[in-house]
């Protein structure tokens, strides 16, 4: 494990990631996480206040879309994420925060799905349909906290 | 200037953001559970003023902006939690700056559009096209809260913070 973090961090793309003075490197890569992050939670809250009964006017299968972007978004994401990953991994890959990261995304994505099928079969309010809106907001707030929390722990 | 960053490194708030350990990552954290919140719902109505989601009822999505206004507080309250605890490392940063210019930008844009085509927009039914001046104000605000984030990464990069 050790040694493969160490390789994954020596790659000429985690270096320049890392080492490149290139404004398109590090800082680029780490907007378009930021980027990233604010559509992905930002269009699933708007899916998950939905669901808890605000903006009822909003047509549920009107909405459908917001889970095409929140996959772009998630996309960018993963590809940017495994690259601020690579550029330290040695540090990243012994975080336990790191981990619990990725396992609250893990939950949250699968919790999205389920959003997804909701939204898409017009179910309307149900008590099952608002614990899966909330859990969706506990989850995406643990998992900006846990990211947040691997530049100190 | 530099008496204001002075004076304010020397209140006593400042001292205690600096010297609870905590303080500073939960504030980082809850900045950004805020911009979630901002740019989703705000992006959201933006791109309907655009003409993306056109069944979507404006005056709907209106409904959620009481949500937004919540992430902005939220963030205007850790901003001021960041500059209050370490002044001088915003007084004199370029992107600092252009952020606030960018807030200014959008708050601006959001206040043309509560006092121009808000109201008429407002009464929009699903599946009409928004006029113009709404797409035009769509496409400011989108850009200028983009611009907002962009700054405010670029804040350890382009200045001298952190």
């Amino acid at each position: 494990m050790a040694d493969l973090l160490v390789w994954i961090e020596g790659t000429s793309l985690a270096t320049w990631t890392r080492e490149s003075p290139s404004i398109w490197a590090y800082p680029t890569i780490l907007t378009l996480h930021t980027v990233g992050l604010g559509i992905v939670v930002g269009m699933s809250t708007v899916v998950d206040l939905r669901l808890l009964g605000y903006g009822r006017r909003i047509p549920l299968d009107a909405i459908v879309g917001l889970f095409r972007m929140i996959a772009w978004a998630f996309a960018l994401n993963a590809v940017t994420g495994v690259l601020l990953f690579m550029s330290d991994a040695t540090t990243k890959g012994r975080q336990p925060v790191l981990y619990i990261k990725l396992s609250l995304i893990a939950l949250a994505l699968w919790n999205t799905v389920i959003a997804r099928r909701i939204v898409g079969e017009q179910d309307g309010e149900s008590s099952r349909n608002r614990l899966v809106a909330v859990t969706s907001l506990v989850l995406w707030a643990a998992a900006i906290t846990a990211g947040r929390l691997m530049a100190y722990v | 200037m530099d008496t204001l960053v002075a004076w304010l490194q020397g209140t006593a708030l400042s001292q205690a953001i600096v010297l609870k350990v905590w303080v500073w990552p939960a504030a980082e954290t809850i900045h950004f559970i805020g911009l979630a919140l901002v740019l989703g719902i705000v992006g959201f109505l933006d791109l309907r003023l655009i003409g993306a989601f056109s069944r979507v009822p404006i005056a709907a999505i209106r409904d959620l902006v009481p949500f937004a206004m919540v992430g902005f507080l939220l963030n205007l309250t850790t901003g001021m939690i960041f500059l209050i605890g370490h002044p001088e490392q915003y007084a004199h940063n370029l992107a600092w700056w252009l952020k606030v210019g960018c807030l200014a930008l959008a708050g601006v844009n959001a206040a043309v559009f509560e006092w121009s085509v808000g109201p008429r927009v407002a009464a929009l039914g699903p599946g009409d096209p928004t006029p113009m001046a709404a797409r035009c104000i769509g496409v400011v605000s989108l850009c200028s809260w983009l611009a907002v984030l962009y700054w405010g990464r670029m804040l350890p990069f382009v200045g001298n913070a952190f």
